[in-house]
C-alpha cells in the first residue's frame, strides 16, 4: 500500500487541493462568523457584508463590477444557467446556439438538453490542435442565431481559444458570447472590462478554492431566465440559501490567484515543457495532442501508438502516480474523448492518450518520478499488444 | 451459425420478398448504396407523406442476405416518420432477420444505409437520376477488391474545390492540414508520403487488409508517419461549406464512423 505521501499527483484537471491560506480564511465562517444574508438580524447583515466583498473581490479577480457576479454551486451550474437561462429568455430573438467540438462534456450535454427543448444546436470543429478558427465559427451563424458558446481552453488537451478574435467578431452582431473559463481561469489573465464576453462560468475549485463553488459573470443589460425556482437569492437567478464559507474561500483563492499568476504561470510551464521534451525523447512513437504552442501552462497531453489509455493510467498507479485519460469527466463510459475524436484522431489513437496536469504544489521531483516509471510501463503494455508493431 | 448459413427467416424473406417494385412521384425519396466488394446494390424508394413513410419499395442487385434485409427493412419502418426510420440500424436489421452470417453483416446489410441515404436525399431535396446500363454491368462483376469511385462517395463533388482534391499539383496547399489519401495505387501512396512533409496528419484509407503496393513502397508506407487505414471504405464528404469531416465503414467491424478532416484526396485514376 502506497502512502500518500509518496503518491506523485499529476491530475489537477480533476480536482486541486484547497491551499491552507483558503483553508484559513474559511475556518471563522464555519462556526462564529456564520449566518444567512437574507437575515435581518445583525448576523444576517454581517453575512450580507462578508457575500458582497467576496462578490467583489470574485469580480475584481475576472475585471468585472460585483453586480456582474452570480455565485452558483460550481462551474456546470453557471453553464446551465448561462446556456439555458439565456436561451430561454432570448429565444423570442432567435432559436439556434452555437457550441464547439472541444466543448467540456457539461456543455456538450446542455446542448443536447437545449435541442429537446427546441433549439437548434451546432458544433463547430476545431483544427488538429483543437483550436477553433474564428471564420469557421462566423460561417455557422445565421440570422437565428443568439448564443455562442466557446470554452477558453480545454479542459483535456489545454488548447487555448482565440477568444478576443471571437469576441471582437460577434461584438455588434446581437449574439452573445458565453466562455466556460474553467479551465483558464487563474493560468491566463480573463479581464472582463477588456474583451467582450457576455457570460463567462468560473469554479473555486479550479483555483485552489472548495469544492461546490462557482460563479457566472453576466455582462450589465444581459438577460437570463432563472433555471431553478426557490427563494429568489442572487437577484432571483440562483435561488437557495449563499454557500457563505464556500464563497469565503472562493474569494480568498481568487485573490491569490491574482496575485500569484504571473509567477506561478512560468513556473508551471517550465515543469510542462520538460516533461513533453522528456517524454517524447525518450518513448518511441509517442505524440503530442493539442497545440504545441497555444496550451495551458500545466498541461501536456499525449498518446502512445498500441497501448490504451485505462491499462496506462492503472501501472501508473501501482506506480503510485495518478493521471487522467481521455477525459476524466468521460472515463466512467467506454466512449473515447469527444475533443480528440474532433481533433482528427481515429478512436484507438483516442484511447491510447494520457493527460498530465501540473499544479501549485508540482515539483521537478514528480517530474523525475513520471520518467522514472512512464517509459517502462508503455514498453511493457506494447509488449503485450497486438496493435503495437516495431517499425 | 455458420458463416455461410442463412435464418430461416432469412431464407423467407429472400424466396418471398416484400415491396419490391419502384415508385414514381414529387413525393417519392430514393436512396442508393452500393458495395463495390461485395457487388450489391440497392435502391429505396419511399413514399413521404406528412413526415411519414406512406409507402415503401425497393429495388436490389445482390446476394441472399442483401434482398432478404431489403424485404426486412420495408416492413420495419412502413409507416414510421422519418425521424423513427432513421434510427433502424443494421443490427435491428439482422436482428429481425433472426440474425445473419458474421461474413454477411460485413457486406452484405446495406439496406439500413439505403433508407437512410433516401431520407437524407428527401430532406436535402436531392433527386437521384436512374442508374445507367454501364454502373449496372459495373456492380454485376461480383466479389473483388475494386477501388472505391469517387461518384460513389456521397459528397464528393459537392466539395470540390472545398477541400476535395482530384489532382494535387503542389504539396504546400496542404500544409498543416488533416488529409485524407484515398487509396488510388502507387501514385496516391507516394503522394501520403510526400505531404507528411508538409503536416502531421496524413490518413491513408484502403479497403484491402494489406498494402496492396510495391514492397519497397509498402515499407517506406509503414515506416512513415502516414496512418493507414485498412478495410475501410469512404462512404461521405461532410462539412459546412468546405470538408470537415468523413464517414467511414470499417469492413471489418461494420460499423460506420466519422473522422475528422481538412481535405480529401481521391486522384483520378
Amino acid at each position: 500500500m502506497l502512502s500518500p505521501a509518496t503518491e506523485v499527483y499529476l491530475d489537477y484537471q480533476s480536482a486541486r487541493p484547497v491551499d491552507p491560506r483558503v483553508v484559513g480564511a474559511m475556518q471563522p465562517y464555519f462556526t462564529e462568523r456564520f449566518g444567512n444574508p437574507a437575515s435581518l438580524h445583525a448576523v444576517g447583515d454581517r453575512a450580507t457584508e462578508t457575500l458582497e466583498r467576496c462578490r467583489a473581490d470574485v469580480a475584481a479577480f475576472l475585471g468585472a463590477t460585483p453586480e456582474e457576479i452570480i455565485f452558483t454551486s460550481g462551474a456546470t451550474e453557471a453553464n446551465n444557467l448561462a446556456l439555458i437561462g439565456y436561451a430561454r429568455r432570448n429565444k423570442r430573438s432567435g432559436g439556434h446556439v452555437v457550441i464547439t467540438e472541444v466543448e467540456h462534456i457539461s456543455v456538450m450535454n446542455i446542448g443536447k438538453f437545449l435541442e429537446q427543448e427546441g433549439f437548434k444546436v451546432t458544433k463547430v470543429p476545431p483544427d488538429q490542435y483543437g483550436r477553433i478558427k474564428p471564420e469557421k465559427l462566423r460561417a455557422r451563424i445565421t440570422d437565428d442565431t443568439i448564443l455562442v458558446s466557446v470554452g477558453w481552453a480545454s479542459n483535456e488537451i489545454g488548447t487555448v481559444q482565440p477568444i478576443d478574435a471571437i469576441a471582437e467578431m460577434l461584438r455588434g452582431t446581437g449574439v452573445t458570447l458565453h466562455v466556460d473559463a474553467v479551465a483558464a481561469q487563474g493560468q491566463l489573465p480573463i479581464d472582463m472590462s477588456a474583451v467582450p464576453v457576455g457570460l463567462l462560468s468560473v469554479s473555486s475549485n479550479d483555483i485552489y478554492g472548495p469544492q461546490g463553488v462557482g460563479a457566472l459573470y453576466i455582462r450589465k443589460g444581459i438577460r437570463l431566465a432563472a433555471v431553478n425556482m426557490g427563494g429568489g437569492q442572487e437577484r432571483g437567478l440562483r435561488s437557495g440559501t449563499e454557500n457563505l464559507a464556500g464563497i469565503v474561500g472562493m474569494a480568498a483563492a481568487a485573490r491569490i490567484a491574482s496575485k500569484e499568476m504571473s509567477a506561478e504561470a512560468p513556473r508551471l510551464a517550465a515543469l510542462r515543457d520538460r516533461a513533453v521534451r522528456e517524454v517524447l525523447s525518450a518513448i518511441p512513437d509517442s505524440h503530442l495532442n493539442g497545440h504545441p504552442v497555444e496550451r495551458l501552462p500545466n498541461n501536456a497531453h499525449f498518446r502512445f501508438d498500441g497501448i490504451e489509455g485505462e491499462s496506462l493510467l492503472l501501472s501508473l498507479r501501482d506506480e503510485g502516480i495518478a493521471v487522467a485519460t481521455g477525459s476524466a469527466c468521460s472515463s466512467k463510459t467506454l466512449a473515447p474523448s469527444h475533443t480528440l475524436i474532433s481533433c482528427g484522431l481515429l478512436h484507438e489513437e483516442a484511447h491510447g492518450s494520457l493527460e498530465i496536469t501540473f499544479g501549485r504544489f508540482s515539483e521537478e521531483s514528480d517530474v523525475d518520478r513520471l520518467m522514472e516509471s512512464l517509459p517502462g510501463v508503455v514498453q511493457r503494455l506494447r509488449r503485450l499488444s497486438p496493435l503495437y508493431r516495431h517499425k | 451459425m455458420k458463416s455461410t448459413q442463412y435464418s430461416e427467416k432469412t431464407l423467407e424473406h429472400f424466396r418471398n420478398p416484400r415491396n419490391v417494385g419502384m415508385l414514381e412521384g414529387d413525393d417519392v425519396a430514393v436512396g442508393r448504396v452500393g458495395n463495390p466488394v461485395c457487388g450489391d446494390l440497392m435502391e429505396m424508394y419511399v413514399r413521404v407523406k406528412g413526415d411519414r413513410i406512406d409507402d415503401i419499395k425497393f429495388q436490389t442487385f445482390g446476394c441472399g442476405s442483401a434482398i432478404a434485409t431489403s424485404s426486412m427493412i420495408t416492413e420495419l419502418v412502413m409507416g414510421k416518420t422519418l425521424d423513427e426510420a432513421l434510427e433502424v440500424t443494421r443490427a435491428d436489421v439482422a436482428d429481425a432477420l433472426d440474425g445473419l452470417p458474421p461474413v454477411k453483416m460485413h457486406c452484405s446489410n446495406l439496406a439500413a444505409d439505403a433508407l437512410h441515404d433516401a431520407i437524407k436525399n428527401w430532406r436535402s431535396g436531392t433527386r437521384l437520376e436512374p442508374l445507367s446500363a454501364e454502373t449496372i454491368a459495373e456492380a454485376g462483376r461480383g466479389c473483388g477488391a475494386g477501388t472505391t469511385q469517387a461518384a460513389a462517395i456521397q459528397g464528393a463533388e459537392d466539395y470540390a474545390g472545398k477541400g476535395v482534391y482530384t489532382t494535387v499539383a503542389d504539396v504546400s496547399e496542404l500544409a498543416d492540414k488533416r488529409v485524407l489519401v484515398l487509396d488510388k495505387g502507387v501514385a496516391s501512396a507516394r503522394l501520403a508520403l510526400e505531404l507528411t512533409g508538409v503536416t502531421p496528419r496524413v490518413v491513408f484509407l484502403t479497403e484491402l487488409d494489406a498494402l496492396g503496393l510495391p514492397d519497397d513502397l509498402a515499407g517506406e508506407v509503414k515506416r512513415s508517419d502516414v496512418k493507414v487505414l485498412f478495410q475501410s471504405r469512404l462512404l461521405a464528404v461532410r462539412g459546412e461549406g468546405e470538408v470537415e469531416k468523413v464517414l467511414i465503414h470499417d469492413l471489418d467491424e461494420d460499423n460506420d464512423y466519422e473522422l475528422f478532416v481538412d481535405a480529401v484526396v481521391l486522384l483520378e485514376n
